[in-house]
């Protein structure tokens, strides 16, 4: 039996996706880091790390640490910058053969539009990704995705920049509510929902006394908060996103494809995969392939039958 | 399994244990057999899935018909590592059937090393490497000489190998805390100087034609002392012309800082073997910073030690 007998393609906003298999931003570096180990053209689409207006060193070291199932991040929104990623990084993204999103972050708002405003000449380039959980300055540091309000108005404030581009926004989960989060965001114009990021958290050297990263916290990610992730996606979905018909990319602690498939039947559109290719990379061609098993064992013609599937007879 | 293009740098590989041996005091020499594994240099790493090809992720519950599961299995009865573990190449030999044979030497220090020291011969391993950039023999230096503490000892014995090919007379000098954890086997009838004269003393340098100078913290074997105070002895010895020696040193930061001076002191060449807390080990993650010196404000930038590293030229390093 072959792929041909079931449709894995599906939408976001317009832009075709061969199958609902995305990579998240930071995992993945800016185009073809991983290209020795897997072929990066069998993707649903390619999300780069996060680009800022210019380029950021990152925190210091220790920036990384393996908790249990799961492992702490304090990178630092290291990046190479815009104008670098403009000449260096999307030549290498137009080999890719897929759509490619670039994830956008900033310290006002003022940083996203001007970077959404470039990239719209940037024909490789199909959508943007914005990372709100970074903290505004202008606003004493609290993080966009954390007050609905700032959260609509980067949201919009980029949403009116993007003629060509879709606009995703990525939510953060370190809130209150992620659906009020979300019902904000679309009520701004996001064409598309991608969630969740990661967990604030924080890991302690008990010998020396001392939080292990040089940051102090970091996010969590990995296999730990899939469960977790998994209800915010049908959270947002019953509560936000059906109604609206903004597609939801779910992502978090995804490793194999049962976990995916747990993602599409909450209602996501499509799914991203990070932590696990820090495993093997090659994690993402099992993952489409064991999505097609499952739709074929249960006699789905196409995937579009099982999003959202959660609690339909 | 897959078969990687000749051309490819860097691949994913399914390798076979072929001797998993305990040195004794929780250290390891892991040899895997891997076929099609690229060209590779000392000072490269390779990213080892810690447990049997298959088995690392956690295994579905057994449900008896009508009775309650049996949770014996190792994901709850135990911890398991998540992230690949790196560990850099300590030896490799071309076979002619095309099979790489690949040493690596661990201490077990968690739950990803205890899980490789229990593999058993023929058991599957995923690996991927080789990574990293490699120790650049210095062509105008005749003399090496390695330094390495603890599991720091191992990639200066691939080195030591490539050393031989290259026709440079190498000398090594290996620390460990104690004698039992020192990774290397002492040929019973030539046992170390204890006044830091190099010998024939340890059987895998003695392989490789290199005498070795031996230091324990605690002097049960060989020099008392850090290795770094064992180098001196010969170093400034007077048949030893510095102009002729280049430097290669792998091992704990307070180490490798210390040989970086005294090679600064003398003007000699000198690379160093960093390690760092990594996660992809591919360049992607970004977790393994570490400062070199750059041109600007702060008058650093970072680099990534699996990428740009793990040797770096001493000189290029911003100590803080």
């Amino acid at each position: 039996m072959t792929h041909d007998e079931v449709n894995l393609s599906v939408e976001i906003a317009g832009v075709k996706l061969a199958n609902p298999l995305m990579t998240c931003s930071g995992t993945c570096g800016y185009a073809t880091e991983y290209a020795d180990i897997v072929d990066l053209r069998q993707l649903g689409a390619f999300v780069t790390k996060s680009i800022t207006a210019g380029p950021r060193v990152g925190n210091d070291y220790p920036r990384v640490v393996e908790t249990r199932a799961g492992m702490l991040n304090a990178i630092g929104l290291a990046n190479v910058g815009l104008e670098a990623f403009l000449d260096e990084k999307v030549p290498l993204l137009e080999s890719l053969g897929v759509p490619v999103f670039v994830n956008v972050a900033g310290r006002e708002i003022a940083d996203y539009v001007a970077v959404a405003e470039r990239l719209e000449e940037v024909d490789v380039v199909r959508g943007i990704e914005l990372n709100i959980s970074c903290p505004n300055v202008k606003a004493g540091g609290i993080q966009f995705g954390t007050d609905g309000a700032m959260a609509g108005e980067i949201t919009a404030a980029v949403k009116a920049a993007c003629r060509r581009n879709i606009l995703i926004v990525k939510l953060s989960p370190n809130v209150t509510d992620i659906a009020a989060i979300a019902a904000a965001v679309v009520e701004a114009g996001a064409d598309a929902l991608s969630l969740v990021n990661t967990f604030t958290a924080m890991a302690i050297d008990i010998e020396t006394r001392r939080p292990i990263l040089a940051n102090r916290t970091g996010g969590l990610s990995g296999p730990a908060i899939r469960p977790i992730a998994v209800h915010m996606v049908d959270r947002v979905y019953r509560q936000v996103a059906r109604d609206a018909g903004v597609p939801i990319i779910g992502m978090g602690g995804i490793q194999y494809a049962h976990d995916a498939i747990e993602f599409l039947l909450a209602g996501a559109t499509a799914v991203a995969v990070g932590t696990a290719l820090f495993v093997d990379a090659r994690c993402l061609i099992e993952i489409r392939d064991g999505i097609a098993d499952y739709l074929r064992r249960h006699g789905h013609a196409s995937i579009t039958e099982i999003i959202g599937a959660l609690d339909r007879e | 399994m897959s078969s990687p293009a000749p051309t490819r740098s860097k691949g994913a590989f399914a390798a076979r244990v072929l001797a998993n041996r305990s040195l004794g005091l929780d250290h390891y020499r892991l040899r895997l057999g891997v076929a099609g594994f690229p060209r590779s240099q000392p000072g490269q790493f390779i990213n080892v899935r810690c447990g049997v090809a298959g088995q690392e992720g956690p295994q579905p519950l057994e449900w008896p018909e009508g009775g309650l599961p049996r949770p014996t299995g190792p994901e709850l009865a135990g911890v398991q590592p998540l992230l690949r573990r790196p560990f850099s190449l300590a030896g490799r030999v071309d076979k002619d059937d095309g099979t790489v044979e690949l040493d690596i030497i661990h201490h077990v220090v968690g739950v990803g090393t205890a899980r490789l020291a229990e593999l058993g011969v023929g058991a599957e391993v995923s690996v991927i490497g080789p990574l990293g950039r490699g120790f650049t023999v210095v062509a105008d230096r005749p003399v090496a000489a390695l330094v390495g503490g603890g599991v720091g000892v191992p990639p200066l014995l691939y080195l030591a190998e490539t050393l031989q090919d290259a026709g440079v007379r190498a000398v090594a000098f290996a620390g460990a805390r104690t004698a039992r954890a020192l990774p290397l086997r002492i040929d019973p009838s030539e046992p170390p100087s204890q006044a830091g004269w190099p010998t024939l003393c340890t059987a895998e340098f003695a392989a490789r034609h290199t005498p070795t100078v031996v230091a324990t913290d605690d002097g049960s074997l060989g020099v008392t002392g850090f290795v770094d105070k064992a180098l001196l002895p010969w170093l400034d010895s007077p048949n030893v012309r510095a102009g002729e020696v280049a430097v290669y040193a792998c091992g704990p930061a307070p180490m490798i800082k210390a040989v970086a001076d005294i090679a600064a002191a003398r003007a000699m060449p000198c690379q160093l073997a960093l390690e760092r807390h990594m996660a992809c080990g591919m360049g992607t993650c970004q977790g393994c910073a570490v400062k070199v010196k750059a041109a600007g404000e702060t008058g650093w930038a970072f680099q990534l030690v699996c990428k740009d590293g793990p040797v770096f030229d001493a000189n290029d390093l911003y100590w803080e």
